[in-house]
């Protein structure tokens, strides 16, 4: 649904995006994070076709992001909600319903159904009245007012309350349930965790690290063997009346189960613990040469 | 473009508009319109007396024949002559009969004498005005023309086709009745004879407002020669202010619309939205010019309907067009430009003054000189006053500031995406990548010399009408004008394209864009000859800017031909010389530019020296 390859965006001397090259499944829920400046927002714009890629090929179903056709099947939510906001909701909500052609009564339909869901109520009150979550929903619902296959989610939470992100990160799982592909970009990686089947990690312009939570976990991250005995083995630690002992992989786990059948004792219990993405991210972060250590190949 | 959704966007942006002024606001913007023309009406009904109503007071007893002119002044209150009065200092004049009995010492006392005096003068006049036998009143009549300003060689030649031509060159009747041909109607005449301008001969307006104009400025049908005063333009000047004056609101708002749409990023979702950017800036523009111009049509209308004028009506609307679409086009470049509503005021009233003089200024002098049909206003203000308007007049009026407005469209368009829009980068910065956004191979630089053309035309008009009037130093200043305007049109964008990377850096591109520049400059220049067709170079002003002149006789044609090339030699050479410094840097351009002017410079004045006759 969505391929980029060999994505660059300069500005002037400063290069903002190099190299960046991934694809997105139809369907699939894909998470861009990264430290301030990495290059996330202006991914998500070349993407758009808001930005000009200065090098590389990016197309989204299929068209060329320069095609207006494409804008027909996207639905953008740039970090900020940048409203008119001297309009009202629905007279906002079917503004841009005009400009997607979508006929008058499916947009009125589906503008309440949306707006239902997103549970906005005061619907005439003008936007610039409305609080930041309440402009949040519109914005959102403004995304989807045109249907559309793929949706671009530039830090879709950022600057709410918790009440209103669990929200918006909950209406956001949903509608990648409901088939939509989704690049999800977002600093809370809590949040990407949850939603996204890939994801890729940027930083300085590149992606650094790119593939399904396994696999970054696997390559950056830590996971770690919690082995529970009925006796004293080595380097355990006693822990409600059994002992615990911490390996970091399968072979360390069966030296550890020799140990305890020497002493007269068997494993009581196993339990795998792992890296959060949040740590995959920094081990990433504070990598010494980033930028070319890829999961999988495009 | 897309009419459709063009129009769909027209149609939000009034909407939009429409619901961010509350029915409070609105009431109250109407009252101050009731009150602002309500005023006017009593100002103009009352005339210019109210200020100085019951000013002076004067002893005159009712058997003087003074007393009825200073009963007729307003600014006199007439009282019983007094001694006593006058030393405590509340009579400022006594008269016995009509003899003055104290003599003005203050200057209250003094001013009151010089109103007095004036008060019967004009008395008289209408005394004179009202008689039955005007041969009596007038025994010797003289018939006063005011002829457009020519060439000083040609102004007499010229008369004879200028009186004819706008039916003013009646004759003072020799039985000194009143046919009223010694007019044109209009306060051009107000030292002519005849007691009754009708106006009509002519087919110049004969209607309130050029009598306004004679009442505020002084100007009379008649009178005798010391009545005599040098035509004051005023019909002319209302009426370019009454459609100059709409275009300033207009662009008020419209720029503020356009820099809404920047600040908080809030027309990033147009941008991604499924429609271009040109439908976007023309879906946003359309209802300001509608409405400017539905402002024009209402006034035009009312000027017609209401017998102010003699005319008015297509010509003079699709002739503010132009106009419209350059303070438009000007604002809109002006708020993509702008990085805050701060900056947007000192934009907005830079376009306002600007505009207003090239448009407004040349159109006062609409019936003095033929620069003044350099502003589209001047147009306006001929078609309203009845006068014929020429294919050609109409063109040369309008194709300048219309080919401008798309050119500024264009900058600015050139800056509506996301890389400027949202961003604070400095002016020279958009400016640079306004330009260099056009270019996409070596001949962008022909095709933006010629784009550039339109500002280089309405700049060096400007240039002309602010320095003709200055006499012999106005050539060299024109000329000066001329050179710093066309080094920069030919190399600005040369400059923008080697800065940003569109062309390699290189000696051979850089020749080769700046040979290309100069072609394009050349070519495009040749619609210059435009001017010809209004004979706007008989002012030797205006041959010094477009250098029009034609050779002396016996030249050989080798060498007129020679001549004919010399400009694509000088264009091409000077942007050449540009090209090459700009190619290093910022510095070596601009001194690689005034090397430029200077060629340029030497080889206009040889021309101007040489082959102007």
């Amino acid at each position: 649904m969505i391929d980029a390859r060999d994505l660059r965006k300069e500005y002037g001397d400063f290069v903002a995006v190099e190299g960046s090259t991934f694809s997105v499944d139809q369907g699939e829920v894909f998470g861009v994070i990264g430290p301030n400046g990495a290059g996330k927002t202006t991914t998500l714009k070349m993407l758009s076709g808001l930005l000009e890629p200065t090098g590389g090929e990016v197309s989204v179903a299929g068209y060329d992001v320069t095609d207006t056709e494409m804008r027909q099947q996207l639905g953008f939510l740039p970090e900020a909600s940048p409203l008119y906001e001297e309009m009202t909701p629905k007279s906002y909500l079917r503004f841009f319903a005009d400009l997607y052609d979508v006929p008058e009564s499916v947009a009125t339909e589906r503008m309440h159904d949306t707006l239902d869901e997103l549970e906005l109520e005061h619907r005439d009150r003008k936007l610039g009245d409305m609080s930041k979550g309440m402009k949040r929903k519109v914005a959102i619902a403004r995304s989807l007012i045109n249907d559309p296959d793929v949706l671009l989610y530039d830090e879709p939470a950022s600057g709410l309350d918790p009440l209103t992100t669990n929200y918006v990160i909950e209406f956001t799982q949903q509608l990648a349930e409901e088939g939509k592909t989704i690049v999800f970009s977002a600093h809370n990686l809590y949040h990407v965790e949850t939603i996204c089947d890939r994801v890729a990690i940027m930083n300085e312009g590149r992606i650094v690290a790119r593939g399904d939570l396994d696999e970054l976990q696997d390559e950056y991250g830590q996971r770690e063997y919690h082995v529970y005995t009925t006796v004293e083995v080595p380097d355990a630690v006693q822990e409600n009346g059994h002992w615990r002992r911490v390996v970091d992989s399968m072979d360390g786990v069966d030296s550890v189960r020799e140990a305890a059948t020497e002493r007269g004792g068997g494993v009581l219990d196993i339990r795998t613990e792992e890296s959060s993405l949040e740590e995959v991210f920094l081990n990433v972060a504070e990598s010494e040469t980033p930028g070319t250590r890829y999961v999988e190949d495009a | 473009m897309n009419l459709r959704k063009l129009l769909r966007i027209a149609r939000w942006e009034v909407t939009k508009n429409a619901g961010g002024v509350d029915k409070r606001t609105i009431a109250i913007m109407g009252l101050a319109v009731v009150a602002m023309v309500a005023v006017a009406a009593v100002a103009v009904a009352g005339g210019a007396s109210g200020l100085d109503s019951g000013l002076y007071r004067v002893g005159i007893e009712e058997s003087s024949p003074y007393y009825a002119p200073a009963a007729d002044d307003p600014a006199f209150l007439v009282r019983e002559p007094s001694t006593l009065a006058v030393a405590r200092g509340n009579q400022e004049l006594r008269f016995e009969g009509t003899e003055l009995r104290n003599r003005p010492v203050t200057q209250k006392e003094k001013a009151a004498l010089g109103e007095f005096r004036s008060s019967v003068d004009s008395y008289n006049s209408r005394q004179m005005a009202s008689e039955d036998n005007q041969t009596a009143a007038y025994p010797v009549a003289v018939s006063l023309v005011y002829l457009e300003q020519r060439g000083v060689t040609d102004t007499v030649q010229t008369s004879d086709r200028q009186s004819s031509s706008d039916g003013s060159s009646g004759s003072a009747s020799g039985d000194g009745s009143t046919d009223g041909s010694g007019s044109n109607g209009s306060d051009r005449t107000g030292g002519s004879t005849g007691a009754t301008p009708t106006g009509s001969d002519g087919g110049t307006a004969s209607g309130g407002l050029s009598g306004l104009g004679a009442g505020l400025t002084g100007g009379a049908a008649s009178g005798t020669p010391s009545d005599i005063q040098p035509p004051f333009p005023f019909e002319s000047l209302v009426l370019a202010f009454l459609f100059i004056v709409p275009m300033n609101f207009v662009i008020q708002a419209y720029g503020s619309t356009m820099l809404s749409e920047r600040l908080n990023r809030r027309g990033e979702l147009l941008l991604v939205s499924p429609v271009s950017r040109f439908d976007i800036i023309a879906g946003k523009t359309v209802p300001y010019l509608l409405g400017a111009m539905g402002v024009i049509t209402a006034i035009t209308l009312g000027l017609r309907l209401s017998g102010l004028t003699a005319g008015g009506g297509p010509v003079a609307i699709l002739a503010v067009m132009p106009l419209a679409l350059l303070f438009l086009s000007a604002t809109f470049c002006g708020a993509m430009f702008a990085r805050s509503f701060k900056e947007l005021t000192f934009v907005t009233v830079t376009v306002t003054v600007s505009l207003t003089s090239y448009a407004f200024v040349p159109a006062i002098f609409t019936d003095v000189t033929p620069i003044a049909l350099i502003s589209p206003l001047t147009i306006v203000v001929r078609d309203l006053q009845g006068q014929a308007i020429s294919l050609t007049d109409f063109a040369f009026s309008t194709t300048p500031p219309t080919l401008t407005a798309l050119v500024l469209f264009g900058l600015g368009a050139g800056l509506y995406r996301e890389e400027d829009m949202f961003t604070q980068r400095a002016l020279p910065l958009k400016m640079l990548d306004a330009l260099s956004g056009r270019i996409k191979s070596k001949w962008s630089a022909l095709k933006l010399s010629a784009l550039l053309l339109p500002f280089v035309f309405v700049a060096e008009l400007a240039a002309v009408a602010l320095l003709f009037a200055l006499g012999e130093v106005s050539i060299p200043l024109v000329l000066v004008a001329v050179v710093v305007i066309e080094e920069i049109a030919k190399s600005i964008h040369l400059y923008a394209g080697f800065a940003s990377g569109r062309y390699r850096r290189s000696l051979r591109a850089a020749v080769a864009v700046g040979a290309l520049s100069g072609l394009g400059f050349f070519l495009a220049e040749k619609f210059v000859a435009i001017i010809q067709l209004v004979q706007l170079d008989d002012i030797n002003t205006g041959e010094a800017a477009f250098i029009t002149g034609t050779p002396p006789d016996g030249v050989s044609p080798l060498l007129v031909t020679l001549l004919l090339l010399a400009p694509l030699a000088l264009h091409a050479v000077t942007a050449m010389v540009s090209s090459l410094g700009a190619r290093r840097n910022r510095r070596s351009y601009a001194v690689a530019v005034l090397l430029a002017m200077g060629i340029h410079f030497a080889y206009n004045y040889t021309v101007v020296v040489t082959l102007v006759q």
